[in-house]
């Protein structure tokens, strides 16, 4: 037998596709996305769903359709289709597999970023993400021993006839996310959604202004710096309209310029198979370094195009998005990071399989839609200014959880 | 010769079963999988660990022969 290659050139075509998406990441965030957040599915999907309702659910501040997400996906279905490798399949679990995105996001936000944005943030200098990518290697060391006893969620089967049209539903709900924001783009107003608008800022008082107006609360408008209500009453003050800070929501690149990006991240990520959980799961299980060099290649081509961009800030503090409670980063991250082993794979991976035709991982994206408005509407997602109660009891039960699913499926099949 | 049926696996469970075949110093594998990303990753590793792979498609499944070089 001729002596094993610990890395062959896959390896260098995955790291490659790594290092594209960390110099797009940080370009986008230079193109007005949030601090280190050229791309987070977790944020993405809670963002992206805070449109549908969001304002009942204290969403508002969020509300963008982020053109990143959904565009990643239909870029990886169009890569399918053109490669031939659109396979639609399911029957693995549906059920566990919603939970696992459920308890995946809801994790992924008391981090604030999913397994992606932690190397996002970690390249760009936020030492509080180093605390993250630990429990994300304990997590996923975590799974690997479950795998090792033979854990599996079943075997998904082809789906024949009428069933195949199933195997679109991940594509169908990316294409109507990007349909309905770019009409919003293009002027059409709904009634019935909620979105923010660009540059949108917001007061420590709760009110909410654009460069021209207040658009909450309704009548309220701006008298020589303040915001004051329609009867005359002042809601918030001049030097806290001059505090005033932007919007989540109202935090992004120009939406073709992350459509494009998206569209680019898709092909890449589909073409490679990247995968920033397979990454330390391979090289725990079987020693294999491919989906690690994509994982380093994350790392360095968000370093350097921070550092290029003189975006690189190395710190704890002050970091965008996030926060400095150790303990919640780590543990967060590691529930996180084993729901994404159980799943099959980070998130990244669950949108592009899900445009692959793979509705066992369409299940895991429902399961992440009420996973962020069940972490929003219950106080458990973290701000900058820390974690609640809440987030530490839901850590605790998803922990739980999942280490009951791990005994309970681990088990050959045959 | 040893089979693996693949077919319907979640990640990395293929690229597992593949393994236990290259450590047990099985000359010749033939891997079934049904998903590109199974398809490509097992190929990775079998070429990796110096053998000879073809990849061949047959009714929306591919199958991965493999020959110890």
């Amino acid at each position: 037998m001729t002596v094993r290659r610990a890395i062959g050139p896959s390896a260098w075509i995955v790291g490659g596709a790594g290092l594209l998406i960390g110099l797009l990441a940080v370009w986008l965030v230079k193109q007005g996305n949030p601090g280190n957040m050229g791309l987070c599915v977790a944020c993405f999907t809670r963002d992206s769903v805070s449109v549908f309702g969001g304002a009942k659910a204290k969403m508002a501040s969020f509300a963008y359709i982020r053109p990143e997400l959904w565009g990643l996906v239909v870029g990886a279905g169009m890569s399918a289709f053109a490669f031939k490798e659109w396979r639609p399949r399911g029957g693995s679990s549906f059920l566990l597999r919603f939970a696992l995105g459920f308890i995946f996001i809801v994790a992924a936000l008391v981090f604030l970023g999913c397994t992606v944005r932690a190397w996002l943030r970690l390249g760009a200098g936020d030492l509080n993400a180093l605390v993250g990518v630990a429990g994300i290697f304990a997590g996923v060391a975590v799974g690997a021993w479950f795998l090792k006893r033979g854990f599996n969620l079943g075997r998904a089967k082809r789906l024949e006839g009428g069933a195949r049209a199933a195997g679109g539903l991940g594509l169908l709900v990316a294409i109507a996310m990007l349909a309905v924001v770019i009409a919003y783009a293009s002027g059409t107003t709904f009634s019935n959604l909620t979105f923010v608008s660009k540059g949108a800022k917001s007061t420590a008082e709760g009110a909410v202004l654009t460069k021209t107006a207040v658009v909450k609360p309704a009548g309220a408008s701006l008298q020589d710096g303040e915001i004051v209500a329609e009867d005359g009453a002042v809601i918030s003050p001049a030097e806290s309209v001059a505090k005033a800070k932007p919007v989540p929501g109202g935090t992004r690149a120009p939406l073709y310029i992350s459509l494009v990006a998206g569209l680019a991240i898709g092909v890449v990520a589909q073409r490679s198979r990247f995968c920033t959980i397979g990454g330390i799961r391979d090289a725990i299980l079987v020693r294999r370094w491919d989906l690690t060099f994509g994982v380093l290649g994350l790392l360095v081509g968000t370093f350097v195009a921070s550092m290029a961009l003189g975006t690189f800030k190395l710190g704890f503090e002050g970091q965008p998005a996030a926060h400095t409670v150790f303990a919640a980063n780590f543990l967060a991250l590691t529930v996180a990071g084993l729901a994404a082993v159980q799943m099959g794979g980070c998130p990244l991976r669950q949108m592009v399989m899900s445009a692959e035709g793979d509705v066992d991982a369409f299940a895991a994206i429902l399961g992440m839609f009420a996973g962020a408005v069940f972490a929003h509407v219950y106080g458990i997602a973290a701000t900058a200014a820390g974690v609640t109660t809440n987030a530490w009891i839901a850590l605790a039960v998803m922990g739980t959880a999942l280490l009951a699913l791990g005994f309970w499926k681990s088990r050959a099949v045959a | 010769m040893r089979e693996v049926d693949a077919r319907g696996l979640s990640c990395p469970i293929p690229v597992m079963r593949t393994e236990e075949a290259i450590v047990d110093g099985v000359r010749e594998i033939r891997v079934l999988v049904d998903s590109g990303t199974a398809k490509q990753n097992v190929a990775n590793q079998l070429k990796d660990a110096g053998y000879a792979v073809a990849v061949a498609e047959s009714s929306g499944e591919w199958v991965i022969t493999a020959t110890a070089g």
